[in-house]
């Protein structure tokens, strides 16, 4: 709605769908998906390994000659990096609803106008890379989140620590490979 | 045929560890410390609290790495091994930890079956079954195979961690306080159940305690650390003999 009003004062009201949807697809459905799964699943699997480790669990499966790095990093590794670029496609349509939801509070306009006129002149590449670099945004999660549990130490106090620096880190490192995937999108698919 | 009838001892030592040193930061918590056990042999370490017991044990199956010194189990030395290659020879060795470590988002009965399904797979689902009952009933939890491990109290976790350890039949067993906060009568009960496991396996076994009375139970040399070495090492009547004073306090103490 803000945006609508910013754009009406330039002329360019009729732009605002495109920009909604533009700005979703290209920015902030990926980086809100991974900043929510950052505070969300980099906590959880921080606490469950650190939980894990200071309880000697992780110690036990790997006096069970079980790789405690193969089966516990990596396999929640592999499911953020594959679960990432799905919930961002379930983020964008949740944020072009809701766009398409604001603009219809305000002036009358069906789903389907909202989306033909937003989606118009778009193509694959201003889709496929914005949604797939959350792919190195859940390898990136995973990565932190099981490397601060793996490696906690002293009891509760370690686990909390675990689980807020996974949170911090993760968060801080999605945006900072956000800054530079964009920039790497922006040279192979200009 | 029982566990373990089948196994030979090749006059090879089970665990041979030499001039073993390790240090914290600047605490040095082993200080050359050398145990040698034997096939069938069990071998309880005594020692006060921060002498190096447990490290000892941890390093011993490759959860810590010593600062020098040499591991042998069965001769194969294990010190320089990565984790993957330390894989093989941990399916030696089965490890009860001091407050059992079961996996608390596993039921009983599928901690028992962990290490089966990691290394066993060309057992059926039903042999499995099997065996993790029948080891389960060994130790005294054939009712409580779906509890979970948060339901269950200290004497039976270290029941089921027991179980675990046994589950791969090791040829080397390492307990690490088996009997550590238990009341008398659990403690008796797990010494019992060590005895008869021993026995009937033909194991050779660690012990890593503070309890002069199950360590005389269960063992047949006792050695005890101080300042990480060892001090005297022997059996019981050995110690009681002994004109070393820290060793006549110790057993005095006890």
């Amino acid at each position: 709605m803000e945006a609508r009003y910013s754009l009406t004062r330039f002329g360019a009201k009729s732009l605002l769908p495109a920009a909604i949807v533009f700005s979703v697809i290209h920015e902030t459905g990926p980086i809100i998906t991974g900043l929510v799964v950052s505070g969300r699943v980099g906590a959880g699997i921080g606490a469950e390994l650190a939980s894990m480790k200071v309880t000697e669990q992780i110690d036990a499966i790997e006096a069970s000659a079980v790789n405690p790095y193969r089966l516990l990093a990596a396999t929640r590794i592999l499911a953020c990096i594959l679960m990432l670029p799905l919930l961002t496609l379930a983020a964008d349509a949740c944020g072009l609803v809701m766009g398409w939801f604001a603009q219809a509070l305000v002036e009358p306009l069906s789903l389907h106008q909202f989306i033909n006129s937003g989606f118009k002149g778009a193509d694959f590449n201003d889709f496929l890379p914005p949604t797939f670099k959350t792919a190195i945004f859940g390898l990136i999660i995973g990565l932190i989140a099981c490397f601060q549990g793996m490696r906690t130490q002293g009891g509760a106090a370690g686990v909390g620590r675990a689980a807020t620096s996974s949170v911090v880190l993760s968060s801080l490192f999605v945006i900072l490979a956000d800054v530079v995937l964009v920039k790497v999108i922006l040279i192979f698919f200009p | 045929m029982k566990r373990g009838e089948g196994r030979k001892d090749t006059g090879v030592l089970a665990v041979a560890v030499k001039d073993l040193h390790k240090s914290f930061g600047t605490q040095k918590v082993l200080n050359g410390i050398c145990l040698n056990v034997a096939t069938g042999e069990t071998l309880a370490v005594l020692g006060r609290s921060g002498t190096g017991k447990s490290v000892s044990l941890r390093i011993i199956i490759g959860l810590e790495k010593p600062d020098s010194g040499s591991v042998r189990i069965q001769g194969e030395e294990i010190t320089g091994l990565t984790i993957d290659e330390l894989g093989s020879v941990r399916l030696k060795m089965g490890f009860l930890f001091q407050h059992a470590a079961l996996y608390d988002s596993l039921n009983v009965a599928q901690n028992v079956a962990f290490p089966l399904l990691h290394h066993k797979r060309e057992m059926s689902k039903s042999e499995q079954a099997d065996r993790v009952q029948k080891l389960l009933a060994d130790v005294g939890m054939e009712g409580h195979l779906e509890k979970m491990p948060a339901d269950i109290s200290g004497g039976m976790q270290k029941r089921v961690g027991l179980a675990r350890a046994l589950i791969l039949e090791p040829d080397i067993l390492l307990l690490d306080e088996p009997t550590a906060g238990l009341d008398p009568i659990s403690s008796g009960e797990i010494d019992d159940l060590v005895l008869k496991l021993q026995q009937e396996h033909h194991m050779a076994s660690i012990v890593v305690t503070h309890d002069l009375h199950s360590a005389k139970t269960i063992a047949n040399r006792l050695a005890l650390l101080d300042d990480g070495n060892v001090v005297i090492e022997g059996t019981f009547e050995e110690l009681q003999k002994s004109d070393i004073e820290f060793v006549r306090e110790f057993v005095k103490h006890s």
